[in-house]
């Protein structure tokens, strides 16, 4: 027993060595210490997050390096934060003062983003935020933190545009809404939102029902929203509720007029598999979609897919173009000084170039850090004939050529 | 108040396959006197085998038990004899060996993360079976058919377990090595035998539980943890031990979370349930059908 412990421990150090010397750097490195979920609850969206930026830097790597630095490479160093907020801090700890990192990236969970992006600014190491969505992470008055996502607020607030310009599209009249949402931070915030916008746009809230995200059995909720009977559905799961809740409002006909969507759950690949045909006719909010009209998108979604074996998804694509708005920030910095990397971010109007397979035209960042530009589209679920797919419907710039959404739902 | 008794139905149905999911858990802490921590693991690699077996050969999804019976069996027996009865060997003078707790805690975290890493965190269900989102129509009310043959066999697995414990001579081993390992061992019961036995049986009902909730559930890796913690909670209801409890308490849970939120928010539900853990635990440990004082 303990000869097998020596040699774990010793083939350990072994391969810690190889690996230091591996990474000796040859040049000029910029560091950036990335903290992601990659165990726990989100390690699928974890990895998903890992895979678009490793491939982004990789290209990056590729194409010589940050040119002003005279080619240096970008250097990704990886914490996982086990969706835990206090390992989020120390990994950021430990990234700044050990590993010194030029700059930090991550975290997914807002509940992690938002502590580290104070030890981001108490440090004052610049913070790139790819898709943390909680509102609150760019209202601290911090001058290091930078988002890449649409925020929390914008997600409720294009829902209801969505729904007003449904209505005035196919001439249906929606007066009752059912709001039915996970009972975390997350779920809780997009009700508030929706309760906001319920009241300015005088729909009558006919079913307010949070659940847990862990319950085993959804059927009671959905006998509570076929009761209500509310014209529309507003829902904010995670993917085994949502699948659930999917399947089980089949079993029970429930059928509004249309069931929104809030991401999330709704947005994961494995979603559409698991609750098949059930799924159809759903809207659903992303950032971005594979069908999405922007040169180099499908190009950057077959390369993906063709190395991880799926599509890129909205958070994917924020943690991708987020590490060419770092190249770029960079390029013009021409230092790795944080503090220079800083102003050079601040600075950023970023309008080709790799990052542009955004569904937007330019990433800039207003005072507070926040993409401006950030917009989200509307997807419809249907059947066109090749299987299930998401449909962009709205805005109707975006909308797939050709594609007429099905609302209310038959 | 058809819609209460429409709620109530689907909560006795839900409530036996929680039952279920816990009988096994009963069955081993009855013979070993351990709380297997990894019971929940056990229910999502039972899942899994039903997951597995439905899809490859397209059958109905309860003929996946000729399969999954044998197969969950030899699991558990293995794992019990070749994990666990180290320890127990190990700490022979003590009778509930806190140790071996631990090491079914670690079996759980092994299972569940190796199952991570072999079947990925996907979410999976199987999109054409017989039983997939059938229901019954009653008049206005609509009774879930894989929820129903959930119930069924629920009760045809208690029953059958019971009849085995009482009736076979294998079945009076076990109930003697649980009244008593020592005076066991001394009418000629090899005590670590009948551990083998009983884990093995306690992981074959959770293989039934996993049949019953692949029809209408989804399978991933960490799904043992949601239905790990309703176990628990329903053994401590329905008293340590016991089969008729374990069914009962499942079933009281179940219609607490079903009519419940007809009157509240469901997470309300899940407070009141704690609640009634805790009121347990207070006044009647033993739980409704267990055993006062412990022998």
């Amino acid at each position: 027993m303990k000869s097998y412990r020596i040699l774990a421990v010793s083939a350990l150090c072994c391969g810690l060595l190889l690996w230091t010397a591996a990474e000796a750097p040859a040049q000029a490195v910029v560091k950036v210490g990335n903290i992601l979920p990659l165990s726990g609850p989100s390690a699928s969206v974890g990895l998903q997050n890992k895979q678009a930026q490793d491939m982004a830097v990789q290209e990056i790597n590729d194409a010589g390096g940050i040119k002003s630095l005279g080619g240096a490479k970008i250097q990704m160093l990886y914490a996982d934060s086990e969706s835990k907020p206090e390992k989020g801090v120390a990994e950021a700890e430990r990234f700044i003062n050990t590993e010194k990192v030029h700059i930090l990236t991550g975290a997914w969970n807002s509940a992690v983003s938002y502590p580290v992006s104070a030890v981001a600014e108490r440090y004052q190491i610049p913070f790139l935020v790819p898709v943390s969505v909680a509102d609150k992470i760019t209202e601290q008055g911090f001058k290091y933190v930078f988002r890449i996502a649409a925020k929390d607020s914008w997600w409720t607030r294009d829902q209801f545009a969505f729904l007003k310009d449904l209505q005035a599209e196919f001439n249906t009249k929606v007066s009752t809404l059912a709001f039915v949402y996970e009972n975390g931070d997350w779920g809780k915030g997009f009700a508030e939102g929706w309760k906001k916008h319920a009241q300015a746009g005088g729909y009558k809230v006919v079913l307010d029902e949070p659940y847990p995200s862990t319950a085993t059995d959804l059927s009671p909720v959905v006998q509570k929203i076929k009761r209500a009977n509310p014209d529309v559905l507003l829902l904010t799961s995670n993917a085994a509720d949502a699948i659930l809740l999917t399947n089980t409002m089949a079993e029970y006909k429930v059928k509004p007029k249309a069931i929104i969507a809030s991401g999330g759950g709704h947005a994961d690949p494995s979603y559409l598999k698991a609750a098949g045909k059930n799924a159809r006719h759903l809207f659903d909010i992303v950032e971005w979609e594979t069908d999405v009209n922007k040169p180099g998108a499908k190009e950057t979604n077959e390369k993906f897919k063709k190395l991880f074996g799926y599509n890129l998804t909205g958070e994917s694509v924020d943690a991708y173009a987020a590490m060419y708005v770092l190249a770029d920030a960079l390029e013009r910095a021409a230092s790795t000084d944080p503090k220079a990397i800083r102003d050079a971010l601040a600075k950023t109007r970023l309008t080709k170039g790799p990052a542009m397979i955004v569904g937007y035209d330019a990433i800039e960042f207003d005072e507070s850090g926040q993409n401006k530009h950030a917009a989200l589209v509307m997807v419809q679920v249907n059947d066109l004939g090749k299987g299930l797919e998401r449909i962009t419907v709205w805005p109707k710039a975006s909308r797939r050529a050709g594609y007429k959404p099905v609302f209310p739902i038959p | 108040m058809i819609y209460l008794l429409e709620d109530a139905i689907n909560g006795i149905l839900m409530g036996s396959i929680y039952g279920l999911a816990a009988l096994g858990l009963t069955l081993i802490f009855g013979v070993l006197k351990v709380i297997n921590f990894a019971h929940g693991s056990l229910l999502m690699v039972g899942m899994y085998a039903a997951y597995w077996a439905v899809l490859l050969t397209g059958a109905h999804p309860y003929l996946a038990l000729v399969i999954v019976l044998p197969l969950m069996f030899a699991f558990g027996y293995l794992l019990q004899a070749v994990v666990i009865q180290p320890i127990f060997k190990a700490e022979r003078e003590v009778r509930e060996p806190i140790t071996v707790i631990i090491v079914t805690t670690g079996v759980w975290y092994i299972l569940d993360n190796l199952a991570l890493l072999v079947f990925g965190p996907q979410y999976r269900n199987i999109q054409d079976n017989p039983l997939r989102g059938k229901m019954i129509e009653a008049g206005e009310m609509l009774i879930s058919v894989p929820k129903l043959w959930g119930f069924c066999a629920a009760l045809v697995t208690a029953a059958l377990v019971w009849l085995f414990l009482q009736k076979t001579r294998m079945g009076r081993a076990v109930r003697a090595t649980s009244l008593d390992r020592d005076a066991a061992s001394l009418q000629g019961i090899n005590p670590y035998r009948i551990y083998n036995i009983a884990f093995g049986l306690g992981t074959a009902v959770a293989g039934v539980a996993g049949v019953a909730l692949v029809p209408f559930y989804n399978v991933f890796p960490t799904v043992g943890v949601l239905f790990d913690i309703k176990c628990f909670i329903i053994v401590v209801l329905g008293g340590l031990g016991s089969i008729g409890g374990a069914l009962l308490g499942g079933m009281i849970i179940g219609v607490i979370e079903s009519v419940g939120p007809q009157f509240m928010t469901a997470t309300w539900t899940e407070a009141i349930v704690y609640g009634l853990f805790l009121g347990f635990l207070f006044l009647r440990p033993s739980g409704l059908f267990g055993v006062k004082y412990d022998w």
